[in-house]
C-alpha cells in the first residue's frame, strides 16, 4: 500500500489532529454527496477508500498495532454509491429502468423511458437523473421538478432534486459561491482588472 | 468562444500570477512558432486553460524570452511541452471551423472579412489538420450538428450546447491515461457548455437586435432583449450545476503547483464571470455561435 501520509497529504510528523482534519477535508471534498448521478462517481469512490485505508493504517500505527476502525470520524455513508431503490417502483417497466440507471447503462434507462407512453411523476423522475448523469443539467432538473409536483408527497423524488441544487465541495477560504449569490462589487472588480486588448486586437494579459 | 475562463487575481499571490501568465505566453509563443505570427492572434485564455490541465503530469519549467508586445523585459514563458503544441494545434482548427461558419452565414461583402481571415489561415489550418485529424473531423461535424439545431431553433439549452460541449470534450482525448481522459472529458464538457450558455447570455442583446437564434430566448420565450430576473436565477442554477461538475472532476487530479490557479477557477471567477455576463456588466467580443451580424466590442 502507498505511504498513508501522502495520501492525506500531510508529513508523517503531523499531529494527531492536523491527521484528523486532513482526512476530514479530503472525506468532505470526495463525499458521495457531491458526485450523486455523477459519472465520475466510481472515481470519487475508490479514492473515499484509499483515504479511509490511509487513516485507518495511521491511526493503527499510532496506537500501536490497535485496529482502528470503530471510532474513526467516517460516516456510515462515505464510500457508499448512489443507487435507486427498486422497491419504490410500480411497474416492471420502470423497475428495469432503475436497473439500468443503477448499472450505468444510461442509453437502455433512456431509451425505455422514450419507449413509454405514461408520463408519471417516476416516469419525469427517472428522466431527470437520466438527464442528470448526461450532463443536461437544465432538463434535468424541469423533469425532478415536474416529479415533485406531480407528487408531492414523495421523499425520494425531493431528496433528489434538493441535492441536485445544494452546495458541492468548496475548499476552506473559498465560500459556497452560487453564480447568482456572487458579490457583484467583486466580480465588477475581476472583469475590470483582468484582461485589457492592445490596439492590434491581441488580448494582453496585462493585470495579472 | 473564447476568453472567459479567468483565474481570480484576487485569490493569486504573485508567484501564481506569474504560473499563469507563463502559460498564456507559452501558448503564444508555441502557436508563433509551429503557425507564424498570424496565429498569435488565436490566442485566448480558455485554451490555456486546456493547456494548462493537460499538462498537469508532464515537467514543466520555464525561461525569459522576448517578443513583439514585450521586447524589453521579456516575459516568463513555459516550455514548449506535448500539452502547449496540442492547445496550439487545436486553437488553430476550431478557429478555422469558426471562421468557416461565418463564411456560410454572411454574404459575399459581409462575409469579407472572414474570407480574408480564412485566407491568412489556411496554411497553418492545412498544417494543424495534418497534426489533429481526429479533432479536426470532430469539429466539423459538432458545428454541422450545432448548426441543425440553431436552424431548427432549437428550445433546449442542453441539446442546443450539446454539440459545442461534446467538441470541447474532445479535447480530452490526447491523454493516454484512462482514468485521465475520463475526468478531463467530463470536465471539458461542463466547460464547453458553461462557454457556450455564458456566451448565449452575453449576446441576447445583440442576438434580439438582429433577430439571429440564441437558445436562452427560446428556453424561456423571451419577448424583449433583457433577463428578468427569475431567467437569471434559472441560468444561474443550471450555470452552477455545471461548474460544481467542474470542480467535481477537477478534484480527482492531482494539480501540483497549478493548485491555486485552478482552485481560483474553479471555485470562484467562474462564478463571478457568470454574474457579470448574466448582469450585463461584461463585455468581450464573441466568436462561438453562428448567425450573428456584428461583432461585440471589446472591454
Amino acid at each position: 500500500m502507498s505511504d498513508p501520509y501522502k495520501v492525506l497529504n500531510i508529513a508523517p510528523t503531523a499531529t494527531d489532529d492536523e491527521v484528523k482534519h486532513a482526512y476530514r477535508e479530503l472525506a468532505r471534498k470526495y463525499h458521495p454527496d457531491n458526485y450523486h448521478d455523477n459519472p465520475l462517481a466510481d472515481l470519487a469512490q475508490e479514492k473515499m477508500k484509499e483515504i479511509n485505508e490511509a487513516y485507518d493504517q495511521i491511526q493503527k500505527q499510532r496506537k500501536g498495532g490497535y485496529s482502528y476502525t470503530a471510532s474513526a470520524p467516517r460516516q456510515s455513508s462515505y464510500g457508499g454509491s448512489a443507487s435507486y431503490r427498486t422497491a419504490y417502483s410500480g411497474s416492471p417497466l420502470m423497475q428495469r429502468v432503475r436497473m439500468a440507471i443503477n448499472n450505468g447503462d444510461i442509453s437502455l434507462a433512456e431509451r425505455l423511458l422514450n419507449e413509454t407512453e405514461t408520463r408519471d411523476a417516476e416516469w419525469h423522475f427517472l428522466m431527470g437523473v437520466v438527464c442528470s448523469r448526461r450532463g443536461w443539467m437544465d432538463e434535468a432538473k424541469q423533469h425532478l421538478e415536474t416529479a415533485c409536483q406531480m407528487d408531492p408527497g414523495n421523499e425520494e423524488y425531493r431528496e433528489i432534486l434538493n441535492r441536485f441544487t445544494s452546495g458541492g465541495y468548496h475548499p476552506a477560504g473559498y465560500r459556497g459561491f452560487g453564480t447568482m449569490t456572487y458579490d457583484n462589487d467583486a466580480c465588477m472588480r475581476l472583469c475590470a482588472g483582468l484582461a485589457c486588448y492592445s490596439t492590434t486586437g491581441c488580448p494582453i494579459f496585462c493585470c495579472i | 468562444m473564447f476568453g472567459y475562463v479567468r483565474p481570480a487575481p484576487a485569490r493569486l499571490d504573485t508567484a501564481g500570477k506569474e504560473l499563469f501568465r507563463s502559460a498564456y505566453c507559452g501558448l503564444c509563443h508555441t502557436l508563433g512558432r509551429r503557425y507564424g505570427w498570424i496565429a498569435r492572434f488565436l490566442l485566448n485564455f480558455d485554451f490555456t486553460l486546456l493547456a494548462i490541465l493537460l499538462s498537469l503530469n508532464l515537467p514543466t519549467g520555464c525561461a525569459v524570452r522576448r517578443c513583439a508586445v514585450h521586447p524589453c523585459r521579456g516575459c516568463r514563458v513555459l516550455n514548449e511541452t506535448e500539452a502547449l503544441c496540442i492547445a496550439a494545434d487545436y486553437s488553430v482548427v476550431l478557429a478555422w471551423w469558426q471562421i468557416q461558419d461565418h463564411i456560410a452565414d454572411h454574404g459575399f461583402f459581409a462575409g469579407l472579412k472572414y474570407r480574408l481571415a480564412a485566407l491568412l489561415l489556411r496554411r497553418a489550418y492545412r498544417k494543424a489538420r495534418g497534426l489533429a485529424p481526429a479533432f479536426d473531423e470532430a469539429a466539423r461535424r459538432h458545428l454541422g450538428e450545432l448548426d441543425k439545431l440553431e436552424k431548427a431553433r432549437c428550445a433546449s439549452l442542453d441539446e442546443a450546447s450539446e454539440p459545442f460541449a461534446s467538441l470541447l470534450a474532445e479535447l480530452a482525448e490526447p491523454e493516454t491515461d484512462e482514468t485521465r481522459r475520463r475526468i478531463l472529458r467530463q470536465l471539458f464538457y461542463h466547460l464547453g457548455r458553461w462557454i457556450y450558455l455564458i456566451d448565449a447570455a452575453d449576446d441576447l442583446k445583440k442576438d434580439s437586435a438582429s433577430g439571429a437564434y440564441n437558445p436562452i430566448k427560446w428556453r424561456f420565450d423571451l419577448r424583449g432583449d433583457e433577463l428578468p430576473d427569475e431567467v437569471k436565477l434559472a441560468l444561474g442554477e443550471t450555470l452552477d450545476a455545471s461548474i460544481r461538475r467542474m470542480a467535481n472532476a477537477y478534484a480527482l487530479l492531482d494539480a501540483g503547483e497549478w493548485t491555486p490557479v485552478l482552485d481560483s477557477i474553479f471555485y470562484d471567477s467562474l462564478y463571478a464571470i457568470g454574474r457579470a455576463v448574466l448582469d450585463g456588466t461584461y463585455h468581450k467580443p464573441s466568436r462561438i455561435r453562428r448567425g450573428r451580424k456584428t461583432e461585440g466590442t471589446t472591454i
